[in-house]
């Protein structure tokens, strides 16, 4: 269906909730059976050589279907991809084999530093051109499909010419990548930059979507009043983006749903709930077809 | 090394024989270890984050103090407990 | 490449301004950001810069715990935002950032009434490279139980890859100790210098404050040196050194992964 190549393995998580893996949770986890359909780490914390971070992993790698999500490669920059770093990742997923890797349409390096942050890139025939070949480049080393995130953001470049839903489009046509769509980052962005949410997803390449994003932020205000949204990941998930899921459930049918949650990290137990509240309404919107893994 | 001739191979040997019998003694106090492991150990939160940052705001508040030329601090959290020779804690005024 | 052409393009673009501004408290927002109604480009550029500064700091507070305590929070905070700013990380791996920050410390003349500190921040920083070590199976006594008296003086010794001392000529590690939970916080009355020695036999780090001329007997052996020459450079370093005692912490303490003996020193 796409331009001939090798074939890439695709991803395979269950339609059902995950979580986020924080090592904190570790030993409430392993006491019993989670309800979850599968567990989602960040890359970069699992590139050390060995110890308990891995001890974990390969502990629940026995259990549960892994996502590895990064936050280090840097797609949306002009500069080529760090090879080490691709390397890294490609030993990561080697060693794990997981059901999903994905990463963000940001950059966070540039001259040899590392910001640590997802920042933000202009929509344009250039920045395409180099996220196409930076997916290409990274789904042939690593030989898998990978998603690539819609980004939360706070500004936008004058020199955008294309938009968000268009580019991400372009970009999974192109070098045959899936797309991993935030509803919380939709959600964000639409208030941050005063278009409608229901009209971005509307024009999202629905069917390239093979995992979701749900997470909490937090609302600030500009100086006239006007909302000011953070992607902040540390709380629940909001009403109103759990409604805009569920919409998108009810088109596009189940899906892996991750719930991020990695500031004002709560316990087990509130993370189970959160968890069971989304279960519910991806089975409602979808006719409670899907059922949970044991 | 000069200090060679006082390391025989007798001494040698005689350290390593003493050495196994305290490694077995230890050993059949042991048990606990293997416990304490199955635990994993005391982790640490992975540093690398998709998330903005606790803390963070909106709050206009870019124009912070981070230029490393200002030092309006003077150190004091414990190191004023702390007792060296020359007193406790940081003493020394920092000019500015 | 082509070095000329392509940088003339390259840093008048979008991606250097935004790199050149995120680490300037000071500058004016990169230009290229819209303005739309009711925002301020530079408070919306502005979250950006925060979260950059906000997560590298809280690198370096995670990583350097005890050493935000001795100073406390405020100035931690504003020593960690002026390294930071200068040093941003070189890699993804924010495991690895801070390794200069140790040495930062030292430099600092705002921190010359707590001279220790560099060294408790050495401890701390080989403290999470232990942690993120490779994992390699301790020796046991019975992997030597077949040695022959002829060679024990030639045995050369592998130690554990999460294996670090940190010297200093400050009490570092009851400092540290004290300031991790490990001790309570006390007079320290006896304030001779004190070698750290950090190891993961498994999974838990350990912070080890070795007998007298155990320092030496490791640096030694981790330098490839043979059995018998660590030892002597154990004895001369302490006349109490007690060997039988530290052959069997290498293994009880799972200091060690692996020994063999080598008749030929490569010097
Ligand atoms: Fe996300």
């Amino acid at each position: 269906m796409r331009r001939a190549r090798a074939p890439l393995q695709p991803s395979r998580l269950p339609p059902n909730v995950g979580l986020g893996f924080k090592p904190e949770h570790f030993a409430a986890i392993a006491a019993e059976p989670q309800p979850l359909g599968f567990f989602e780490v960040h890359a970069e914390n699992y590139m050390g050589a060995g110890g308990v971070p891995h001890a974990q992993l390969a502990r629940l790698r026995e259990h549960y279907a892994l996502s590895i999500h990064g936050v280090g490669l840097s797609i949306g920059s002009l500069e080529p991809l760090d090879r080490n770093h691709l390397a890294r990742l490609k030993r990561l997923c080697d060693r794990y084999n997981p059901e999903s890797v994905s990463e963000h349409l940001a950059w966070s390096s540039h001259g040899g530093a590392f910001y640590n942050d997802l920042l933000p890139l202009p929509y344009t025939d250039e920045t395409l051109a180099a996220v196409i070949s930076h997916v290409d480049e990274a789904q042939t080393a690593l030989g898998r499909r990978i998603l690539l995130e819609n980004p939360a953001t706070y500004v936008r470049f004058e020199e955008s010419a294309i938009p968000e839903t268009e580019f991400l489009a372009e970009a999974a046509r192109a070098s045959g990548c899936g797309l991993l769509l935030d509803v919380n980052n939709v959600f964000v962005c639409a208030r941050n930059h005063a278009y409608d949410a229901l009209a971005y997803l509307a024009d999202f390449p629905i069917d390239e979507i093979s995992e979701i994003h749900l997470a909490g932020h937090f609302e600030t205000f500009e100086a006239d009043g006007s909302p000011l949204l953070i992607d902040a990941h540390g709380c629940v998930v909001s009403g109103a983006v759990l409604d805009l899921y569920a919409g998108v459930i009810a088109r596009a049918g189940p899906l892996p749903t991750l719930i991020e949650w990695d500031n004002n990290v709560p316990d087990w137990r509130t993370m189970r709930a959160q968890a069971a509240i989304v279960q519910e309404r991806l089975d409602h919107a979808t006719g409670g077809g899907a059922k949970s893994a044991a | 090394m000069t200090t060679k001739t006082e390391i025989t191979a007798a001494t040698l040997a005689g350290a390593l024989a003493t050495a196994l019998t305290l490694v077995s003694a230890s050993a059949e106090m042991g048990g606990e270890k293997a416990d304490k492991e199955k635990c994993y150990g005391v982790s640490l939160k992975g540093q690398n984050d998709c998330a903005a940052g606790a803390g963070t705001s909106c709050a206009g508040s870019s124009k912070v103090d981070y230029d490393g030329s200002i030092w309006k601090y003077v150190p004091k959290g414990t190191c004023t407990t702390i007792k060296t020779p020359n007193g406790v804690g940081s003493l020394k005024a920092v000019k500015s | 490449m082509t070095p000329h052409v392509f940088q003339n393009h390259w840093q008048s673009h979008w991606q250097n301004h935004w790199a050149q501004a995120l680490l300037d408290p000071a500058g004016a927002p990169p230009p290229g950001v819209a303005r739309q109604a009711g925002t301020a480009p530079d408070r919306r550029f502005a979250v950006y810069r925060n979260n950059v500064m906000v997560s590298l700091t809280g690198a370096l507070a995670a990583r350097f715990p005890a050493v935000k305590r001795i100073v406390g929070d405020e100035f931690f905070d504003s020593a960690a935002r002026a390294f930071a700013s200068k040093n941003p990380p070189r890699s993804p791996l924010m495991m690895t950032y801070g390794e200069e920050f140790p040495d930062f410390i030292a430099r600092l003349d705002a921190a010359s009434a707590v001279p220790y500190l560099a060294d408790v921040a050495r401890l701390e920083a080989a403290r999470t490279r232990a942690y993120h070590a490779d994992d390699a199976a301790p020796l046991t006594a019975a992997d030597l139980a077949g040695v022959s008296q002829e060679t024990l003086f030639d045995l050369r010794f592998v130690l554990h890859p999460s294996l670090e001392l940190v010297a200093s000529r400050f009490p570092v590690v009851t400092i540290w100790a004290m300031n991790a939970g490990d001790l309570e916080l006390a007079e320290i009355t006896d304030w001779s210098g004190e070698t750290a020695l950090i190891v993961r036999p498994a999974l838990d780090v350990e912070v080890r404050r070795p007998p007298p001329g155990a320092a030496a007997f490791l640096a030694s052996l981790a330098a490839g040196d043979r059995l018998g020459d660590a030892a002597a450079a154990a004895l001369a370093q302490s006349a109490d050194f007690d060997l039988a005692v530290n052959l069997a912490a290498l293994f009880s303490g799972g200091l060690a992964i692996d020994a063999a003996a080598a008749k030929d020193d490569p010097q």
